[in-house]
């Protein structure tokens, strides 16, 4: 058995069935043994609901959960000893030093008497907390109370971790400390399911992503295998010396162009044959007497698949959405 | 065989834990102090203060009261509380039944009670010199009066809300009901044969009966009967709670 959670026609309907929302619409896809499934839709596509049917905090409206091929519904008792859970919100008791937070957890999840001090020793160092061990949550930052939520989630060594959306609203450090973290545990053997609505998130960090939309499943692949298969959202970024503005209109009008985007101080024109608009788009600096100052031809980003797929517009980000960048962003939905 | 021993101990310290780290965070919340401390005080100043009753009596009284009131304060309070901030999530996805956790809820409101009592008892013993008739009746009628009604208020709690104003109006509205027709303020003697009947009913009255019972030495009821309906009621209030968890799960809340 390498699938860790098999998922069959998972349908949950909010309210009554007929007049209710429906949230997730009969979802297939399998998590692998030692992967970084990566979750990955804009606000309300139905990801926290799937997160709770998977961690049996929600009943499902119809379908099936496998996890190591025991059905949830069932049985859940073995799937939830293996489960680790950190939730939307960072769930910390802010009347408990970290300390107090972590023996609390380590308690309810059974984690041996004679390991627990240890465990929460290693943990506190790795978040950078140990200093603040005896300190109350409530006078911690965002970030460190989601660190703390995140080491009482895995203080039981759990087989698989749910993260919903484990690093919005925190500085660029911790996320990266967040990324690091996962990695490492993934390294180590645990399977990861990772909701997020950050793209960047999903393309650094995970193997194989699905991308939800209005509680289905739109596409499931390798963030690279999924750009491979959107050769139409390709793009060419062109800068001209001066005031762009006035000075290069008609450029969307270039065959080829589907559509154009205003990125910084460049042009990207989205396009499916990059060479030929090349060619197309020299000429048209000679024969507007442009000078052209950069000129790149980029393939599809992720964020660009999931837009297209999504329903957003492709190009409507605005500023800059190359890989490199950090991850700061996310893609606004329905909400 | 070995394994369900385990399990057992297992469930067992997971109750413990959940109850411990319940009382350490919830005691000197204004909502416990509030509904859990000063209401039973209240009730039994603003009900007694004026007619003449012995000291006994009184303990007798306070101590229903504050069992009552004390242990039914938590539940629809803490439960709440902790849906809304989320930490309720995570004692829901632990390796445990419901029933543990629940029984572990139930131990906190218990708790409360119990403490609350005995501060009560000791103001009636120091204070006001009061004897009790049989003491280790009154141990227990606590103790079993405390569970039951941490019980009634674990079912309101469980109403699945992230706000617990939502569940403390119904929860007072019905324990005021129940202070009123079980024979604390009236004597369950001097009740009209129809009311004494809707006396019956309620849990409170085989409270109130059983302290009259072991501190004045004169219940109306069969102390042991008195036992034998807070321990039956302690298990049947479960029910709701398992229900309404249930529902939670559907909803979604
Ligand atoms: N308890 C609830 N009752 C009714 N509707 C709900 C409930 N929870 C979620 N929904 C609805 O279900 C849909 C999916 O919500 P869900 O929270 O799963 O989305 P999400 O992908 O996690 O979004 P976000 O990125 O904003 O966290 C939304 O339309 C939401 O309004
Ligand atoms: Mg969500």
């Amino acid at each position: 058995m390498n699938h860790v959670i098999e998922v069959e026609n998972l349908t949950k309907i909010y309210g009554r069935p007929g007049a209710g929302v429906l949230a997730v619409d009969h979802l297939n896809f399998e998590v692998r043994q030692g992967e970084i499934f990566g979750f990955l839709g804009p606000n309300g596509a139905g990801k926290t609901t799937t997160q709770r049917m998977l961690t049996t905090l929600l009943e499902p409206s119809e379908g099936r959960i496998l996890i190591h091929g025991h059905e949830l519904a069932h049985d859940a008792y073995p799937a939830k000893r293996m489960i680790g859970l950190v939730p939307e919100e960072s769930n910390v008791y802010t009347e408990l030093t970290a300390w107090d937070n972590l023996m609390f957890t380590a308690s309810l999840y059974r984690v041996p008497r004679a390991e627990r001090a240890a465990r929460a020793q290693e943990l506190l160092e790795t978040f950078g907390l140990w200093e603040k061990r005896d300190v109350k949550a409530e006078n911690f930052s965002k970030g460190m109370r989601r660190r703390l939520s995140i080491a009482m989630a895995i203080i039981h060594k759990p087989a698989l971790l749910f993260l919903d959306e484990p690093t919005p609203g925190l500085d660029a450090q911790s996320i990266r400390s967040i990324w690091e973290l996962i990695r490492r545990m993934n390294a180590e053997g645990t399977t990861i399911f990772l909701s997020t609505h950050q793209i960047e998130e999903a393309n650094q960090l995970c193997e194989r992503v699905a991308i939800i939309s209005h509680g289905k499943v739109a596409a499931i692949d390798t963030p690279e295998r999924l750009k491979a298969n959107f050769r139409r959202v390709q793009s060419v970024e062109v800068a001209f010396e001066g005031e762009m503005a006035e000075k290069s209109p008609g450029l969307e009008s270039l065959p080829g162009v589907t559509t154009q985007a205003k990125v910084g101080d460049k042009i990207r024109l989205y396009t499916e044959d990059p060479s030929a608009l090349l060619s197309r788009l020299i000429q048209y600096a000679e024969s507007h007497a442009l000078r052209v100052v950069s000129l790149n031809t980029l393939g599809p980003s992720l964020e660009d698949v999931f837009l297209e797929i999504t329903g957003g517009q492709v190009g409507a980000v605005g500023n800059g959405s190359q890989e490199d960048k950090p991850a700061k962003r996310g893609m606004g939905g329905r909400k | 065989m070995n394994q369900w021993i385990e399990r057992i101990k297992d469930e067992w310290a997971q109750a413990w834990t959940v109850a411990v780290k319940d009382v350490r965070v919830y005691y000197l919340r204004p909502g416990m102090i509030m509904f859990g401390f000063l209401m039973p005080f209240f009730m039994f100043f603003s009900f007694s203060v004026q007619r003449e009753l012995g000291a006994e009596e009184g303990v007798a009284r306070l101590l229903a009261l504050t069992v009552f009131f004390t242990a039914g304060a938590a539940g629809p309070f803490i439960i709440p509380t902790e849906r809304r901030i989320g930490t309720y999530d995570r004692l829901l996805a632990a390796p445990m039944s419901l029933i543990t956790l629940l029984l572990g809820k139930t131990a906190v409101g218990a708790f409360f009670a119990v403490s609350v009592s005995v501060i009560a008892l000791l103001a009636g013993l120091l204070i006001f010199g009061t004897t009790i008739a049989q003491p280790w009746l009154l141990a227990a009628g606590i103790l079993l009066g405390a569970l039951s009604f941490s019980t009634l208020g674990l079912a309101f709690g469980s109403i699945p809300t992230t706000n617990p104003g939502d569940v403390q109006m119904p929860s007072t509205l019905l324990r005021w009901g129940l202070l009123f027709i079980s024979g604390v303020f009236i004597p369950l003697s001097q009740m009209a044969p129809a009311a004494r009947a809707v006396a019956y009913l309620s849990p409170l009255t085989y409270a109130q009966d059983l302290m009259n019972q072991a501190v004045l030495g004169s219940g109306l009821i069969d102390p042991w009967l008195d036992l034998a309906v807070l321990s039956m009621s302690a298990v049947v209030f479960m029910w709701p709670s398992v229900w309404l968890h249930r529902r939670a799960r559907v909803l979604g809340r």
